[in-house]
């Protein structure tokens, strides 16, 4: 069964004419790494928005485990059944990393007795060392934010990840160690992962490529299981 | 628990934004301090002397009155004024009331005897009687007395103008003290019994002769003028002719509807509320309306009106220091919260509910407040005392300029007591800090932090993650 259905979604944002989502229809199972490519300003952001439950669709339906979120707690489902990787990070810039990742945890009320050493670990396997850690998030670089952004996102262990751009301030190194996870996460630990992405590396990974254009939603390619 | 500490760390987080708001905070909350502390302790201070003086009722007759009265039934314009009596009868019956918690009696009555020498004895005698020495009507010659019984006049003992010489204070019926003048002129000494005569009037002016028999118990020194001021000086108003007894003794020899023996009360109101109700009661019960039925409202105003000054002075300093405190502080946090918008949409982003992110914002601004709550109530009360201290001083002069003003040319009937004559205003307050006012300043700075808190929520309700982290990117 689908983890995720989307049935005519479309969105306008407020106080705009144009709508940036057009009529997508799709399914996301459990198990399996999505990627979406398209240009620039297609509407790639938009629909992760709305699948991250950041806001409602305008017309048709986004079914979570086959709940129209529309009708959900979406506090509750953003806090504990999706972990997202913003494009541009959207962490707690005055907070330490470590500290980033912990309030995450307490959000999605996380049982572990010592999420501080929890969280050291999550972030050492995102090649974030315990200095690094400690730091503000100011003071780390654009691609140490976006490997504390990854194991936030991973840190309350959602049912599905989406990622912006996931790899886009990374060396080929890292590159490698973050999509080894997302495989891991979806063809070991049977989550849903939907990537955004314009890497072909990334692409590379994907069991289904999907394409936007212009607000609609193409299909590129479907890997043979 | 951990919206509570990430509270306490964004505190440390943005510590300028926060110091501004904190040192907002503290100032209003010294101001808060010092004000109700003036307040609460003026209130303790006015209550008292409402107790004390306000309870206090005294019948005194209306002067200007009387004078009007009187002109309008003379016949030549010229106006003989007395001082009009309330018959002693009155005066008891006036003291059974439901409204009183007590009342003081006096009494005085003009004596003679025939074997004593009184002092200043060669200026002759006197007498208070209606009509008095002024030669009065009729063809009737009244007594004059050389000495006066007075019945449960001990003030001057409490004031520290008389004392105990030997002997002791009278305590039964028929026991008294003299003073250690008039023993000495008559070689009087402790357990001597004397008496003394004494005449009452009825209706018609007939004398009727009285008798006391008085042991002396006890002579006193002396330290009162010999003279009251402005009075005619004879053996019967020298003061050291009194002989000080009880009031019991005094009006054991009264007789009624005769006059002679003056009886004067100081009636006691269970609450100063009952003044008016009493009032009505006497003037039922036969008083005459030439009198007044009124509390020393002159000392008391002047004793309170200071601190009654210095209350709503700090009252109105700290109305002042709240809304604009309050103001700054809804401001503040309405920027803060602009500010932190972006900090607000990542963690509605991570699913924080919008309660627990009010909560949060709420939390900072308690935490903050409750460090400058302890800071400032310290602070407070270091500065209260002075401050209480200066503001006191301009009020006690503001309030001793303003009786010399009104209280201007007084009429002066016989016998009348000048109002305030000994009344001193207060001159110092101690000020403290009870429980009322530690737990009234709680609750402004918990109506502060809150007042921050609302304006966050209003603010945070209108934000939808999505546009938030959308708008900034
Ligand atoms: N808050 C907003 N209000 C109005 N329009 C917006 C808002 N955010 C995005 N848009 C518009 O919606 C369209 C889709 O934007 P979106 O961010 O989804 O594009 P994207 O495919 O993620 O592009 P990119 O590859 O550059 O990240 C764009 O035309 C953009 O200008
Ligand atoms: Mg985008």
């Amino acid at each position: 069964m689908s983890v995720l259905v989307l049935n005519e979604v479309s969105y306008r944002y407020e106080g705009t004419k144009k709508a940036v989502l057009k009529d997508i229809s799709l399914s996301f199972d459990n198990g399996k790494v999505y990627t979406i490519v398209g240009k620039s300003g297609s509407g790639k952001s938009t629909l992760l928005s709305l699948i991250a439950g950041l806001d409602v669709c305008g017309t048709g339906e986004i079914l979570y485990g086959g709940s129209d979120l529309k009708k959900l707690d979406r506090d509750n489902y953003r806090a504990k059944s999706i972990g997202v990787i913003f494009q541009s990070f959207n962490l707690l810039t005055n907070a330490t990393a470590v500290e980033n990742i912990v309030l995450s945890m307490h959000i999605s009320g996380r049982k572990e007795k010592d999420k501080k050493m929890f969280a050291y670990e999550l972030l050492e396997k995102v090649g974030i060392d315990k200095e690094t850690a400690d730091r503000k998030i100011l003071k780390l670089s654009g691609g140490e934010q976006q490997r504390v952004g990854i194991a936030r996102a991973l840190s309350h262990n959602p049912d599905v990840i989406i990622a912006d751009e996931p790899t886009g301030n990374l060396d080929r190194d890292t590159e490698e160690d973050v999509l080894n996870i997302f495989t891991s996460l979806a063809h070991e630990e049977n989550k849903c992962v939907i990537i955004v992405t314009h890497s072909k590396k990334v692409t590379s990974i994907a069991d289904e490529v999907w394409g936007m254009h212009a607000g609609r939603l193409l299909a590129v390619e479907q890997k043979a299981q | 628990m951990y919206i509570l500490q990430n509270a306490f760390r964004n505190i440390l987080r943005n510590r300028g934004r926060n110091m501004l708001i904190g040192a907002i905070v503290f100032v209003i909350i010294i101001a808060s301090v010092v004000a109700l502390m003036i307040n609460n302790t003026a209130d303790g201070v006015i209550d008292d002397y409402k107790d004390r003086f306000a309870a206090e009722v005294s019948l005194v007759p209306d002067m200007q009155k009387l004078r009007e009265q009187l002109m309008e039934e003379s016949t030549d314009g010229s106006v003989r004024m007395t001082r009009p009596i309330i018959p002693a009868e009155q005066y008891i019956v006036f003291g059974e009331s439901d409204y009183l918690q007590g009342s003081i009696y006096t009494a005085a009555v003009g004596v003679n005897n025939d074997d004593l020498t009184a002092v200043d004895g060669h200026l002759g005698g006197g007498t208070n009687r209606r009509g008095g020495s002024m030669g009065g009507g009729g063809s009737f010659q009244p007594t004059l007395f050389l000495m006066k019984l007075l019945g449960n006049e001990f003030d001057d003992f409490t004031d520290g103008l008389r004392e105990i010489a030997e002997g002791r204070m009278p305590e039964n019926e028929n026991e008294a003290i003299v003073s250690t003048d008039l023993a000495e002129l008559n070689e009087l000494s402790i357990g001597d019994t004397l008496t003394f005569e004494s005449e009452l009037l009825d209706d018609e002016g007939e004398p009727h002769e009285i008798e006391y028999t008085i042991t002396i118990v006890g002579t006193y020194y002396d330290a009162t003028d010999e003279y009251a001021e402005g009075i005619q000086q004879n053996a019967f108003t020298n003061r050291r002719n009194e002989i000080l007894t009880g009031y019991d003794t005094v009006v054991s020899a009264f007789i009624p509807d005769h006059s002679g023996i003056d009886i004067n009360a100081t009636y006691f109101l269970e609450n100063p509320d009952y003044l008016e109700a009493f009032a009505e009661e006497v003037y039922g019960k036969g008083l005459d309306s030439i009198f007044d039925v009124t509390t020393d409202e002159a000392s008391y105003n002047k004793i309170v009106g200071p601190v009654e000054g210095l209350k709503s002075i700090s009252l109105t300093f700290m109305i002042i220091v709240l809304i604009f405190g309050g103001t700054i502080i809804a401001l503040l946090s309405s920027i803060a919260i602009r500010e932190r918008k972006y900090e607000i949409g990542v963690l509605r982003a991570m699913g924080m509910k919008k309660q627990q992110v009010a909560f949060g914002l709420w939390s900072e601004m308690l935490l903050i407040t409750c460090f400058c709550l302890v800071v400032g109530i310290g602070a407070g009360m270091m500065v209260a005392q002075p401050v209480t201290d200066m503001l006191l001083e301009h009020q006690i002069e503001a309030a001793e300029a303003s009786v010399s003003q009104t209280s201007g040319p007084m009429i002066m009937g016989m016998g009348a007591v000048p109002a305030n004559s000994d009344a001193e205003p207060l001159e110092n307050i101690d000020i403290s800090l009870g429980l009322i006012t530690i737990l009234q300043i709680i609750g402004i700075a918990l109506v502060l932090a809150s007042l921050a808190g609302i304006v966050s929520i209003s603010k945070i309700t209108k934000y939808e993650p999505i546009k938030i982290l959308m708008e900034r990117n």
